[in-house]
């Protein structure tokens, strides 16, 4: 066995400080996101996509297949293109037809496998699905840029790069299944093949493919090439609500080890002492990309607007104080930004790893949970109450009676099975709430702890409803990362701070909220193209316009 | 139809707690139906398991378990239950490795807690159609009807998206 010697890192900060939802609901994506890494991948791999089925009629309407092979296995990606009336199309999970289906196939297809997923894929929920279907996914058009973007083609001129650059995709996602939905394949058929190890990288594959296919969607409608610059800049929109909220919750190992990779990323990066020529320069680059890339994101909603005007000003103050060539020179760039709105500082934290795929990239093999929890029982109630006290402050402070404190409850709809957000006071259901209430549990686990020191399963025995709680406090030791260290049925819950957490892992970056329950969001812009992975495969950290 | 291992791991989660188990006895309930069918032991133990809310073996054995891993102070602990086909699957289900062997007439659990459970390969599941329905019935009691109002604001997203 190899030996290897973890490089000096600084203190990690602490979970106290990473796991609130205001900061959660700031962060930017990395080199560690899971897109980055799996184009890293397709790059190292020199992966060549190929075409082996196009079946497209002159408007744009039919299927086609794509192919490659990763890690030694074939994936394809069968995409479905049909006529979709305007009435229909919403990005919401209610939807009941599409611009595009797809599904991400395990091998290659044969014809009547083909047509198997071309009769199944465009009923999406409604359809079952094989072991063979490995993800399963829908998009519909940015109606405004595609229709733009194809006219222009078929008048012979390239289209408009202020579209181009103000929306950024030409259709958008609203829903990437997985693991086993629908009847897909288990993610345990994948997770242990090269190149598809780490979190959501099938989805990840898809997503990409699906970017691939919406340019050559539009390149065939326009029966023109579109500029490769532009296409570089097209990635593919996302439409996520509150389905993806929970998900954080429900998998704290998951949550823990992809904030202590991100967050041990930083602290080897911070213990960086002398930073080289080419270092320096490559984070001026950087910082430089990154004040373009706030002026390229803007948004409808004047909240979040404010937010990126703000964001831009703290930009301008950071970068005329970083000092690249000083000694520990990105402690200081982290320093730099304390005083700032946390928004600034995770857009520092996010710069500073950018360069340092040799400290951080390996990093990325430690976010699965290939085991499930292993939280070791603690020694009797007193020292239950004992950990409690120390680890879950945040937990024990609201006073849940409070109706600003419970002022909100998750559930689960009965239309599409799927989550939502309720108001407590106002509306019924909660007698079903969802069991995302873990701050409230600690409490209540706490309270019902007596002065004696029993077994903590003799103390289960007479009230298993404090299961949960149970569980969640032994974890804390070996997952300090596990828990959302907020109230999150409390009335100033925002629970588009929990998907923007979760989509910065993805790579998502132009954060487009619509309220504070959903957001449209840009996946793959500045990602290589099929024809780009020999070459410059790693350098689109926050893209940047550059036609 | 055959199922995903995910979908019956979650489906069989969804019902405990439809039919009155709390959260994370109704999480490990459904693993253990997991590697119970996958073993291809007997429906009627879960039907059994599930009928017996709010007491029964979605109750007891993770307590028991619980209770062994309390005693595994150097590590490794041993347990006895009276023979019980369910109570092999929720050792199977288990994070930490857990093993049974069964001697005259009672089974003995052996948890070790330096060592992780093995990985055990998930096959797809054929449920039968009456044990399917019963698992769906009991989870849907936790589906929250729609109303006018948390169809518009529940999810937070408008009705169209042409632009």
């Amino acid at each position: 066995m190899k030996d290897y010697i973890s490089p000096p890192q600084t203190e990690l900060r602490s979970p106290d400080e990473v796991m609130r939802l205001t900061r959660m609901g700031s962060m930017f994506p990395t080199r560690l996101s899971f897109l980055r890494t799996l184009m890293r991948r397709l790059s190292a791999e020199r992966v060549k996509v190929t075409r082996p089925v196009w079946q497209m009629d002159a408007d744009g309407f039919g299927h086609a297949v794509y192919s490659l092979t990763l890690g030694g296995h074939t994936y394809s990606l069968v995409a479905i293109s049909t006529d979709l009336p305007p009435e229909l199309r919403t990005d919401r999970v209610i939807a009941t037809a599409w611009d595009s289906a797809y599904v991400l196939y395990d091998g290659v297809p044969n014809a009547a496998e083909i047509a198997r997923i071309v009769a199944s894929a465009p009923k999406q929920e409604a359809a079952r699905y094989t072991e063979k279907d490995l993800v399963l996914s829908r998009a519909n058009k940015s109606v405004r840029l595609f229709a733009h973007v194809t006219e222009s083609l078929r008048a012979g001129r390239q289209p408009d790069t202020d579209m181009i650059r103000d929306i950024g995709y030409l259709m958008r996602t609203t829903a990437v299944y997985g693991n086993g939905k629908f009847g897909i394949a288990d993610r345990q058929v994948i997770d242990t093949r090269p190149g598809l190890e780490g979190p959501f990288a099938a989805e990840m594959l898809t997503v990409w493919l699906i970017r691939h296919f919406t340019h050559e969607l539009a390149e065939h409608v326009g029966g023109a090439p579109l500029d490769p610059a532009l296409k570089r800049y097209l990635g593919i929109g996302n439409s996520t609500g509150l389905g993806m909220a929970p998900f954080l919750v429900n998998h704290p190992v998951l949550l823990n080890n992809w904030m202590l990779v991100r967050e041990t990323a930083l602290a080897r990066v911070r213990a960086v002492e002398h930073l080289d020529a080419d270092q320096q320069a490559n984070l001026s680059r950087l910082a430089t990309r990154a004040a373009q890339h706030l002026q390229e994101w803007n948004v409808p909603d004047p909240q979040h607007q404010a937010r990126i005007v703000a964001l831009r000003a703290d930009w301008e103050t950071l970068c005329a104080g970083f000092d690249w060539s000083r000694p520990f020179a990105l402690e200081h760039a982290m320093a730099l930004a304390q005083p700032l709105a946390p928004d600034a500082q995770e857009l520092v934290a996010s710069l500073i790893i950018e360069p340092f795929g040799d400290l951080v990239d390996g990093l990325a093999d430690c976010m699965g949970d290939p085991f499930g929890a292993f939280a070791k029982p603690i020694a009797g109630t007193q020292a239950l109450k004992t950990w409690i006290e120390r680890d879950f402050d945040w937990a024990l402070t609201p006073d849940y009676d409070a109706q600003d404190q419970c002022g909100q409850f998750w559930y689960v709809s009965e239309a599409k099975a799927e989550p939502r957000l309720g108001l407590r006071f106002s509306e019924s259901g909660a007698e079903l709430e969802s069991p995302l209430d873990i701050g409230r549990r600690i409490k209540a686990l706490h309270h019902a702890l007596g002065k004696a020191d029993v077994a903590v399963s003799e103390c289960l025995a007479q009230h298993p409803e404090h299961a949960l709680a149970v569980e969640r406090v032994e974890m804390a030791e070996r997952y300090p990362y596990a828990e959302i260290r907020d109230n999150l049925i409390a009335t100033s819950c925002l629970p588009i701070d929990m998907l923007r957490c979760k989509l910065s892992f993805f790579g998502a970056a132009k954060f487009d909220p619509k309220s504070d329950r959903w957001t449209r969001i840009t996946l793959c812009q500045g990602a290589p193209l099929a024809t780009d992975l020999q070459t410059n495969a790693d350098d689109w950290w926050l893209p940047v316009f550059a036609a | 139809m055959s199922r995903s291992a995910n979908e019956v791991m979650t489906l069989a989660a969804k019902a405990a707690r439809g039919a009155g188990a709390p959260p994370a006895q109704a999480a490990h309930f459904g693993r253990a139906a997991l590697c119970h069918l996958s073993a291809d032991r007997p429906e009627a133990n879960l039907t059994a398991a599930l009928d017996a809310l709010p007491g029964g073996p979605i109750i007891a054995f993770p307590r028991f378990f619980a209770q062994l891993a309390e005693r595994a102070v150097d590590g490794r602990a041993q347990g006895k239950q009276a023979t019980e086909t369910l109570i092999k699957s929720y050792a199977e289900a288990q994070a930490f490795d857990c093993k049974t062997t069964v001697t005259s007439g009672s089974l003995t659990v052996t948890m070790d807690l330096t060592k992780p459970a093995e990985r055990h390969t998930l096959k797809r599941i054929v449920l039968s159609d009456a044990f399917f329905c019963k698992l769906e019935n009991l989870a849907a009691k936790l589906l929250v009807p729609e109303s006018d109002a948390s169809r518009l604001s529940g999810a937070g997203a408008g009705l169209t998206d042409n632009d």
